[in-house]
């Protein structure tokens, strides 16, 4: 009975988090569909982010409900994400009646939270759920075969099949604005056709667009080619014909424009909605993010199970390979292969799954931060508003759960050392009451979350002559302003001469920084005297499976995390400056500085030949180049600690296995920028 | 000898490609080029025994070129990889439409490409 009892218990407990989780995204989709109707009603363009921000809200709450096996929940939801990839990608109009099954859906959703964990209850909506399924299934494909324009277009079907998705979407869109549709077709000698084609193009692209440029063979197809370029202009076929004056070319109508082709109506100006005040009265929100703290334990454990089945899976691959290059054993490798492909199609399934459930937005986090202004302007007697935008953005539930520390003594700063006393800002001619803006947004495959605050900036000589009697530099050292700047993450440094209370003892920016670097993120800081001072985070967006780029330096390989790297380059050993003991390389015009792998690791490989390949690097706005010898590829890669000898080895983030069994190290990037620059700066 | 036509905008991405097929087994020439445009130039030149392109050029894109290859006699039987960023399955299912070969995402795993290759050149040389 007791072992009943618990497993019941434990089932209610998923299932709550599941609610919680999902009753926020259908949250969320309300207040979108809410907007959605009120710009459906002003009669203007729907905000394109709104549509796919409901789309993403549909693709998790699909991907979550799957997570628990709710297949009613989940199932609605992937039809509604239907809808919305079609109203997203332009392929159903907007004005399709299968919009309004959108708000039938949130509402049916709604009723299915409120019966999860009691099966009963949940059968019974079985039927209506099926019938809203089908409906939405049925609504959406007329919508868009309705919809498809493109169909009745007069045009050969080999010259749609190669518009890419966005082509076919600009196509569409000149359609909608009534420009007539043609296609102007020209043959050119084979080895020149450069200089014809561009012109033809560019006397095109004065007076329309060019959608698509289609190559066939000419006439004589060994001499010659032939490009079709459909083509959308407001001018008609003669107009256009007798614009474009190019004797070789034909002309003819895929479509006509719409005889109003100037009267269409122009886009409205869609106001963004204003930010929902982050409100820290929501007590559920915290206890979301409670049942998370419990949860992100199980993430990681099917995390890591993925991760060796990824690795696994390209173990697989390669015996395959090496199957397939042996002449007996060539058949069983092309199956195995196969076998091999499929698997890895279904692996990126759930790893895309797992890392999706693992992202939280930053919001939770902002709503704890409020809740810190708000005691902190108590406390400190301080007039400070708190402007929070990017709430939405997301990152790794690890991340965040890390991230809590560094963002609140960063904020806590602000409002304590950087925001000034109400009369100090009133005499300065500032406004009284002090703001603190936190802006956090997606940069490639990194969050920055940047901490504003419009206080008095940082004190440069007060924090050099603090700087100097710590002894961390001495009178005469020349720095540059940054540098001066980054003093702030030295060890035990506050400009404050007595330390606060909320500031607190012990903990510095110094701390900030080595935990934003242990989550292989970087930190900035920018002041401006009397203005305000910056601090911004720069984090990857996860922290799971990695793409790496494996190199190769002598023997060894190592990889080094794709998210920070900005380029290859194939450079010569002559292109290499060197200067003071450094080697310098000339970037389109900045000299970067480069490490070669073997020196930094003492592996005493010797530059054999006169390439090397420079593998820029970089974490926040700091670049460095690394040399290897060879690249080798990219691959999926697990990190894990290192144990033995080398733990404490700075330069190292961790240890992966490749496919073929073999570890390698994984290059610590954070550290390694880091050193680098600070060599530079000691030099 | 097996001679292959990387089509690729990006030089990190035509390296990375580059560096994926020098580690077959058999002996390969590899051709670069930088745009679609290029490519139509490289085409005649050359007898290649297979063709790697991205989607997404300045110039003409990558569904394009798979076109033109598939309609012109001279090339038709050419294998065809288009290795694309993720994103477009309507993309991916129009390349195979015209002809493609195969599709591989990016980022893609060398020995994935490899394997791909391999298996396309065993049936080109089958069917010679």
């Amino acid at each position: 009975m007791a072992t009943r009892d618990s497993r019941s218990r434990s089932g209610r407990k998923a299932d709550q988090e599941f609610v919680s989780e999902a009753e926020e995204i259908l949250e969320r989709m309300r207040e979108d569909y809410a907007d959605l109707d009120d710009q459906r009603a002003a009669g203007g363009d729907v905000d394109p982010d709104l549509i796919n921000r409901m789309f993403r809200s549909a693709h998790s709450l699909k991907a979550l409900a799957g997570m628990f096996g709710l297949e009613s929940i989940q199932d609605l939801a992937h039809h509604l994400e239907d809808i919305l990839d079609g109203l997203r990608l332009g392929r159903v109009p907007m004005d399709s009646p299968c919009v309004g099954l959108i708000d039938e859906a949130i509402h049916t959703f709604a009723n299915l939270l409120e019966s999860v964990g009691n099966e009963e209850a949940l059968a019974a909506f079985n039927e209506p759920v099926e019938d809203l399924a089908s409906r939405i299934a049925a609504s959406a494909k007329a919508a868009a075969e309705s919809g498809d324009e493109l169909q009745s277009l007069d045009i050969d079907e080999a010259l749609l099949r190669a518009l890419t998705e966005y082509e076919e979407h600009r196509l569409r869109e000149n359609i909608r604005r009534g420009r007539h549709i043609m296609l102007v077709g020209s043959t050119f000698e084979i080895m020149s056709f450069d200089e014809g084609l561009s012109e033809l193009s560019d006397a095109i692209r004065a007076i329309g667009e060019v959608l698509s440029t289609l190559p066939a063979p000419g006439e004589t197809p060994e001499s010659q080619i032939r490009f079709s370029l459909l083509v959308a202009s407001d001018l008609d076929l003669m107009e256009l014909t007798a614009a474009l004056d190019f004797p070789d070319a034909d002309v003819q109508s895929v479509r006509e424009g719409a005889a109003t082709a100037d009267v269409a109506p122009a886009p409205s100006k869609v106001e963004p909605a204003p930010q929902t005040p982050a409100s820290s009265e929501q007590e559920s929100l915290r206890s979301i993010s409670e049942t998370v703290r419990v949860d992100i334990r199980k993430l990681d454990e099917l995390m890591n199970l993925v991760g060796e089945l990824v690795i696994q899976r390209a173990s697989i691959g390669e015996i395959a390979a090496r199957l397939i290059s042996q002449h007996e054993s060539a058949q069983v490798g092309v199956e195995l292969s196969k076998i091999h492909k499929s698997l890895d199609r279904k692996l990126k399934g759930i790893q895309s799954a797992v890392l999706e459930v693992r992202m939280v937005p930053m919001r939770q986090v902002f709503d704890k931060v409020s809740r810190v202004v708000r005691a902190l302007r108590r406390d400190l007697q301080k007039d400070v508003r708190l402007e929070v935008s990017g709430a939405d953005t997301e990152l790794d539930k690890l991340i965040v759960e890390e991230l809590v520390d560094p963002l609140m003594h960063i904020v806590r700063n602000a409002i304590d050392h950087g925001i000034e006393a109400v009369d100090e800002r009133v005499a300065a001619g500032k406004d009284a009451q002090g703001c603190i803006e936190i802006n956090a947004f997606q940069r490639g495959n990194h969050v920055v979350i940047a901490v504003r605050d419009d206080g008095k900036g940082i004190d440069r000589s007060a924090l050099f002559a603090k700087a100097e009697s710590l002894g961390l530099v001495s009178a005469d050292t020349e720095l540059s302003d940054r540098e001066i700047l980054n003093l702030v993450f030295s060890p035990g440094l506050s400009t404050q001469s007595e330390v606060s209370e909320t500031s607190g003892r012990g903990v510095g920016m110094d701390v900030v920084r080595e935990n934003v670097m242990a989550l292989g993120g970087a930190v900035e800081v920018e002041s401006i005297s009397g203005r305000g001072t910056t601090i911004s985070m720069t984090l990857p967006i996860t922290l799971a499976i990695i793409q790496s780029l494996i190199v190769v330096v002598g023997e060894h390989r190592f990889a080094i995390p794709i998210n920070s790297v900005h380029e290859t380059l194939l450079i010569d050993t002559s292109e290499i400056q060197r200067s003071e003991g450094r080697e310098i390389l000339n970037l389109r015009g900045d000299a970067l500085l480069l490490r070669s792998l073997s020196d930094e690791f003492e592996l005493g490989v010797l530059r054999d030949s006169e390439k090397q390949f420079a593998v820029i690097v970089g974490v926040g706005e700091q670049r460095i180049g690394l040399l290897v010898d060879r690249l080798d590829g990219q691959q999926d890669t697990v990190i894990k600690p290192i144990q033995g000898p080398v733990k404490n080895v700075r330069g190292f983030a961790g240890a992966t296995e490749l496919g073929d069994q073999d570890a390698v190290l994984v290059v610590d990037i954070s550290s390694l920028v880091d050193d680098t620059l600070s060599r530079k700066e000691s030099a | 000898m097996k001679r292959i036509l990387i089509v690729e905008d990006s030089p990190t991405m035509r390296a990375l490609l580059n560096s994926a097929l020098e580690g077959l087994e058999v002996p390969v020439k590899i051709t670069e080029a930088s745009s679609g445009f290029e490519a139509l130039r490289c085409l005649p030149r050359e007898l290649f025994d297979l063709i790697v392109t991205d989607i997404n050029m300045p110039d003409i894109n990558g569904l394009e070129l798979v076109s033109f290859a598939k309609s012109n006699d001279a090339y038709r039987s050419i294998p065809l990889v288009i290795v694309s960023t993720e994103g477009s399955e309507r993309d991916r299912e129009k390349g195979l439409e015209l002809g493609a070969d195969a599709y591989l995402v990016k980022p893609f795993e060398p020995e994935h490409l490899r394997e791909v290759v391999v298996d396309l050149l065993a049936r080109g040389a089958q069917s010679e």
